[in-house]
């Protein structure tokens, strides 16, 4: 009996060392890289060697991946490396994005040294939604006026310029109208902290990378229309059912994709990129919490080409510091320097992909496409708008493309 | 050749069986014993012979990287690392500029603009009693 268990005990025994050896045989031999930021050396690009380098300011000698994604470094078993990453392959998910981009030297650093992009897309109504919460809130009876009182999540801007200091989190489960739940279980895709709705037309991810990734791995400040078009311009939302509407037209070409059929527009508003006019304050917001998209969307038509007795506002470019060429070192489109005078809007935001041109005319690079546009400003023109009527429709009279 | 009766015949397998997991036993053993952490970065750099970079020169080095200058006070080094997240500057006509987020040095690593806050790391240069010129990045 002694025998016959030492027999069986042993033969397992070397079962159970060679399934170890073979196991452990069986791992990759690890490609280690120690990036200079963290200065650890990590293994994965073992499996990854693959992927693109996702920006030319997030080089990968310098930044390695756990830095951003997190992960355990060292692990070549893909479910323990990927066991702690950061908002699982999205790491500027908005619910980690501190994490993962933040800091006083990367994105959540002073509004002094316009660092604090993290706090400005957090109070964003990209990422509230508030005015969309307000506005149905008080259609359904539920609040007594327009004001901002939740967002998509709770959050805080003790330092306001707009008066609301605070949002809660809304919560359409605890709401006894039925049709503000509907709005809560049907209407809470469109802003960057949701997951798209299906289908390849609303493809994004979220948080940054909604608006900043347009291909996989990558990671840019050129944005297409198309990436805005992800969530803007698929279609309506019906109040009386409370669903979504998709547009049903089969759009075939720029002009057709880039607004829905109802909407009038002039050449420039469908041949240039939103960003291209549509500044980053205006996107990504300013800082406060702002109840609704027209309070924070301001640049008009005149923003670039003036109203009949005055011009747009400019700016000569006198330091290397300056803000304008910040932006335009990230996407190199308009060779910008010092020196240079480019249009600003009426907030002082600079136009850095514009140009005053020795002639009196304005040059704009568009940001994604590289195209080039010369444009005048209306001032000596025989246009006959009144300044103190500048929103589209005004402008759409007589400029308005037939489609 | 005489006939292995049973109880042999599973004493000689045991014994085998003990022996073959013994010798992996130690097998494994040893490569535990002999597992290589991650070396430390290198913070040492033979540069080989000093008369190989002659008064005035400015030599890039760039797997380091660092630029080594000779003027007429000695050796000295600075580390091409920017100070603000640590990307490697790229040496211009004026001085350095960061690729990644725009920060640029003049020619002695000092910050002309931001958002670096710091100026370059100087890296001690050593010459052996050889002649050789050995950087120090630590």
């Amino acid at each position: 009996m002694y025998r016959r268990l030492l027999f069986i005990g042993s033969a397992l025994l070397l079962v159970v060392i060679l399934f170890a050896w073979q196991q452990s045989s069986r791992a990759p031999k690890p490609i280690s890289l120690t990036p200079t930021l963290s200065g650890q050396p990590e293994y994965c690009l073992t499996c990854h060697a693959d992927l693109p380098e996702i920006s030319k300011s997030h080089p990968l000698q310098t930044f390695g991946c756990v830095s951003c994604h997190g992960g355990e470094r060292l692990a070549l078993n893909a479910d323990l490396a990927h066991s702690n990453m950061r908002g699982g392959a999205n790491p500027s998910d908005l619910s980690v994005v501190e994490m993962s981009c933040g800091g006083t030297s990367c994105h959540s650093g002073s509004e002094a040294e316009n660092r604090d992009h993290i706090q400005r897309v957090m109070t964003s109504v990209q990422s509230t939604y508030a005015g969309a919460i307000a506005n149905i809130r008080f259609t359904f009876g539920a609040q007594p006026d327009l004001n901002a009182y939740f967002g998509i999540n709770a959050i805080k801007d003790e330092q306001t310029h707009t008066g609301i200091t605070a949002l809660s989190a809304f919560e359409p489960a605890t709401e006894t109208n039925s049709m503000i739940q509907k709005f809560g279980e049907n209407c809470l895709t469109c802003h960057i902290n949701a997951a798209p709705r299906e289908e390849e037309a609303y493809a994004r991810q979220t948080g940054c990378a909604a608006c900043h990734a347009t291909e996989q791995h990558k990671l840019t400040t050129a944005i297409p229309y198309t990436q805005c078009n992800a969530c803007h311009n698929r279609g309506n939302y019906d109040l009386r059912s409370m669903t979504f509407v998709e547009r049903a037209d089969q759009p075939a070409t720029r002009i057709q994709d880039y607004y829905q059929p109802i909407a009038q527009f002039t050449r420039c508003e469908y041949t240039l990129d939103c960003v291209d006019c549509h500044t980053r304050n205006e996107v990504m917001g300013d800082g406060d919490i702002h109840a609704n998209q027209k309070d924070i969307q301001y640049v008009q038509c005149q923003t670039c080409h003036g109203t009949i007795n005055q011009l747009p506002q400019t700016k000569t470019i006198t330091g290397p510091n300056d803000i304008a060429l910040k932006m335009e070192f990230l996407n190199p489109v308009s060779n910008l320097k010092v020196g240079d005078t480019i249009l600003v809007t009426e907030k002082g935001e600079p136009l850095w992909n514009t140009r005053v041109l020795p002639n009196g005319t304005y040059e704009l690079i568009g940001k994604a496409t590289n195209l080039r546009f010369n444009f005048r400003p209306v001032m000596g023109t025989a246009c006959e708008q009144k300044p103190d009527q500048q929103g589209s429709q005004y402008c759409h009279t007589c400029h308005a493309v037939e489609r | 050749m005489p006939e292995l009766s049973r109880r042999d015949f599973l004493k000689l397998t045991t014994n085998t069986l003990l022996t073959a997991s013994g010798l992996l036993g130690f097998g494994a053993l040893f490569r535990f014993l002999g597992y290589q952490t991650e070396p430390l970065p290198q913070t040492e750099f033979d540069l080989g012979p000093a008369s190989n970079y002659p008064i005035d020169s400015r030599t890039l080095l760039s797997k380091i990287p660092a630029l080594l200058l000779h003027t007429d006070e000695g050796f000295s080094a600075l580390s091409l690392v920017c100070t603000h997240l640590g990307c490697t500057v790229e040496p211009k006509e004026s001085g350095f500029t960061c690729p990644c987020h725009g920060s640029k040095y003049d020619a002695e690593g000092s910050v002309l603009n931001g958002p670096a806050q710091k100026k370059l790391n100087a890296l001690r240069v050593e010459v052996t009693t050889d002649g050789n010129l050995i950087l120090h990045t630590d």
